[in-house]
């Protein structure tokens, strides 16, 4: 099929009232989910992850992705006026913004994050589509020994998404990959973990561990501290962000929409440091390198181009080798599932009208992006002002119809409630939870990648090594092993 | 808790967790057939192996732990009023109790009562709006999956919604 047909294909697919009003609810539900501290980006999408399963596939993972973009978006907002960032990817955003929101100029911030976020985005859309295909297409040719390889090197993920402590990152990423044997065994359909129980013979249900590790945590730490999140939103101020201003932060626009686009598609890395990186850059180029840090508008445009130029290029790895370049997309990579879809090269082949038809879903997205954004500038004391202690609760009920509405199985929502228990205790511990749902992912697939290889050679370990794809993510391995090592040993003098 | 309390306890941990794995779990609850002729294509392979390494990453922990200062941690999770625990064990047995109730008393009637219960469990200050939310919310849910989405909601014993 030619680029035209498929193209054609994708907008065949793609134009109905249904699949941009998905887009476009899923950008609102994150732009608000993302504007509220504590409820995240992550959350949304995994709350609104049940609310996809009567969709058409298309119009499902566009709601997502919707989601996506948003909830990255939303989470400058509380950035810049009340000093916590709505997702972690949003953290440099405060340097600057929450200084001008101080000087009373908190509407012109926001405006420039916006501005920012939506030419990152399409750039960050574009390079989806010039590379995802390309990979796709090199990916073809991968066994299961190029797989296994490919697996173990998206391990490494787990080091960019640990936080404080490798070896926290670590425990987190061994129990997913732990809790990821229960179930029937893949070659001889012997019971692991089972207990007997029927429940558990298919595994234990992605959707659950998910919301259970990621919502439900949030609820019993508000019964531990209900009053923890109790602050003050800021006014906007009469500033508006103006032309001359964007023209002046578009350099470092730029720059950091490549930035995160590089970063973004090397799984784990993530947008926070693509943000900060950003930030570091466009301050080194700046001639207004003192007003950094101040309260300095292309230091917000700078941080925010970063983390939002992440937010396309994270699918390039999801869509071209079905390996999710950080948590959301870990996310998502369960809505295709449940639609019976699998993210990889194959659905190049396959599914090459879903493939076009979320690129041009995608780009629309930038645009209705900027207007549900623009509104939800002006909207966010509304949106602030949702009492949590009414949020929580609410929370609660929409986990359990969610979780249940996967397989119409109440065993599921118990599961749900066994996994909030252990991502509070691990909250509480500082054990990060995303090594834990990337391991958990990725263990069946690198388990039974390999018990393939060695079904393939004999039990033979050098198939592992049988060529040079393999020897090429062996090699990105090693390397992103020792360069953890070395950023571990540089780090313990200085503690 | 400090940083070397709280590496010390996960090391521990994970090295009985490892260790209860290896000796108890996985000999009596994975089953591996008595033919099979390389370790590596055994059910129990997998299991054994990432035991084995939550035990090393626990060994890790414990070794951290001890290099690591005593300070006590600044972002220790803080509790206000004395009454952090009780309202841990009561949503404890909401949640036990939804489970036991969802088959009996129905999806949408549970959790009508699970709404309410947690907004005053969390000392809301919203309570006419609280038991509003409570009702209107299982019900938008409830018409939401059973007749848009197609989910067979439970109904319960006693009240059956259409």
């Amino acid at each position: 099929m030619s680029l035209f047909d498929s193209l054609i294909a994708g907008l065949s697919l793609v134009a109905s009232f249904e699949a941009f009003f998905a887009l476009f609810a899923g950008i609102c539900i994150g732009v608000v989910g993302g504007a509220i501290p504590g409820l995240s980006a992550t959350m949304a999408v995994a709350l609104t992850l049940p609310f996809t399963f009567s969709l058409q596939p298309i119009t499902g993972i566009l709601l997502l992705l919707g989601v996506y973009k948003g909830g990255i978006f939303g989470g400058s907002i509380p950035a810049i006026l009340i000093k916590t960032p709505g997702t972690p990817a949003s953290s440099a955003t405060i340097l600057d913004g929450f200084p001008l929101a101080e000087k009373g100029e908190a509407g012109r911030a926001l405006g420039m994050a916006l501005w920012a976020s939506c030419t990152a985005d399409l750039i960050s859309n574009l390079a989806l589509i010039l590379f995802a295909g390309w990979l796709a297409s090199f990916a073809l040719s991968f066994g299961p020994p190029e797989f296994f390889a490919l697996i173990l090197f998206s391990l490494t993920i787990i080091a960019g998404v640990s936080g404080e402590s490798l070896l926290r990152g670590a425990l987190s990423a061994m129990l997913g990959l732990l809790l990821a044997t229960v179930g029937l065994d893949l070659v001889y359909g012997t019971n692991r973990f089972t207990f007997g129980d029927p429940n558990m013979m298919g595994g234990l249900n992605f959707i659950a561990v998910l919301i259970g590790l990621f919502a439900i945590p949030e609820i019993i730490a508000m019964a531990w501290n209900p009053t923890a999140h109790l602050g003050k939103a800021r006014a906007l101020g009469k500033t508006k962000v103006t032309f001359a201003d964007y023209k002046r932060s578009f350099k470092s626009i730029v720059r950091g929409s490549l930035i995160g686009v590089f970063l973004g598609s090397i799984p784990g890395i993530g947008a926070a440091p693509s943000a900060f990186l950003s930030y570091s850059e466009a301050r080194r180029k700046s001639p207004n390198k003192e007003n950094f840090g101040k309260g300095e508008i292309e230091g917000v445009a700078a941080s925010e181009a970063g983390n939002n130029g992440v937010a396309g290029a994270t699918l390039i790895p999801l869509l071209a080798l079905g390996v999710p370049g950080d948590v959301i997309t870990a996310i998502i990579i369960g809505a295709f599932m449940i639609h019976g879809l699998q993210p990889g090269p194959m659905m190049f082949v396959l599914n090459v009208d879903i493939i076009y038809g979320l690129f041009i879903g995608l780009i629309v997205s930038s645009v209705f992006l900027f207007i549900v954004g623009s509104v939800a500038i002006k909207g966010f004391k509304f949106v602030a002002d949702v009492p949590k202690r009414i949020l929580m609760p609410a929370v609660l009920v929409l986990c359990i119809y969610g979780v249940f509405a996967v397989n119409n199985n109440i065993f599921d929502v118990g599961v749900m409630f066994v996994m909030g228990w252990v991502g509070y205790v691990m909250m509480r511990h500082h054990v990060p939870a995303a090594p834990f749902l990337i391991a958990f992912i990725l263990g069946p697939l690198l388990e039974d990648n390999f018990r393939q290889a060695m079904l393939m050679s004999g039990s033979d370990p050098m198939i592992l090594l049988r060529g040079p794809i393999t020897w090429f993510f062996w090699a990105l391995t090693v390397i992103t092993i020792v360069a953890i090592i070395r950023g571990i040993a540089r780090k313990a003098p200085a503690t | 808790m400090s940083p070397q309390v709280i590496q010390t306890r996960l090391g521990i941990g994970a090295c009985i967790a490892a260790a209860f794995l290896i000796f108890v779990g996985i000999p009596g609850w994975v089953s591996s057939p008595s033919n099979v002729q390389n370790i590596v294509l055994a059910p129990t392979f997998w299991p054994y192996v990432l035991s084995a390494m939550t035990g090393l990453i626990g060994l890790g922990l414990i070794l951290a732990g001890r290099r690591t200062g005593g300070a006590a941690s600044d972002e220790e999770v803080v509790e206000t009023d004395g009454l952090g625990w009780p309202r841990l064990v009561a949503l404890a047995l909401i949640m036990a109790l939804t489970m036991y109730a969802l088959p009996r008393l129905g999806m949408v009637w549970t959790t009508m009562l699970v709404f309410a219960a947690t907004a005053f469990l969390f000392r809301t200050r919203h309570r006419v709006t609280a038991l509003i939310c409570a009702v209107l919310i299982p019900l938008a849910l409830y018409a939401f999956f059973a007749h848009v989405a197609g989910v067979g909601i439970p109904q319960g014993n006693f009240v059956r919604l259409p």
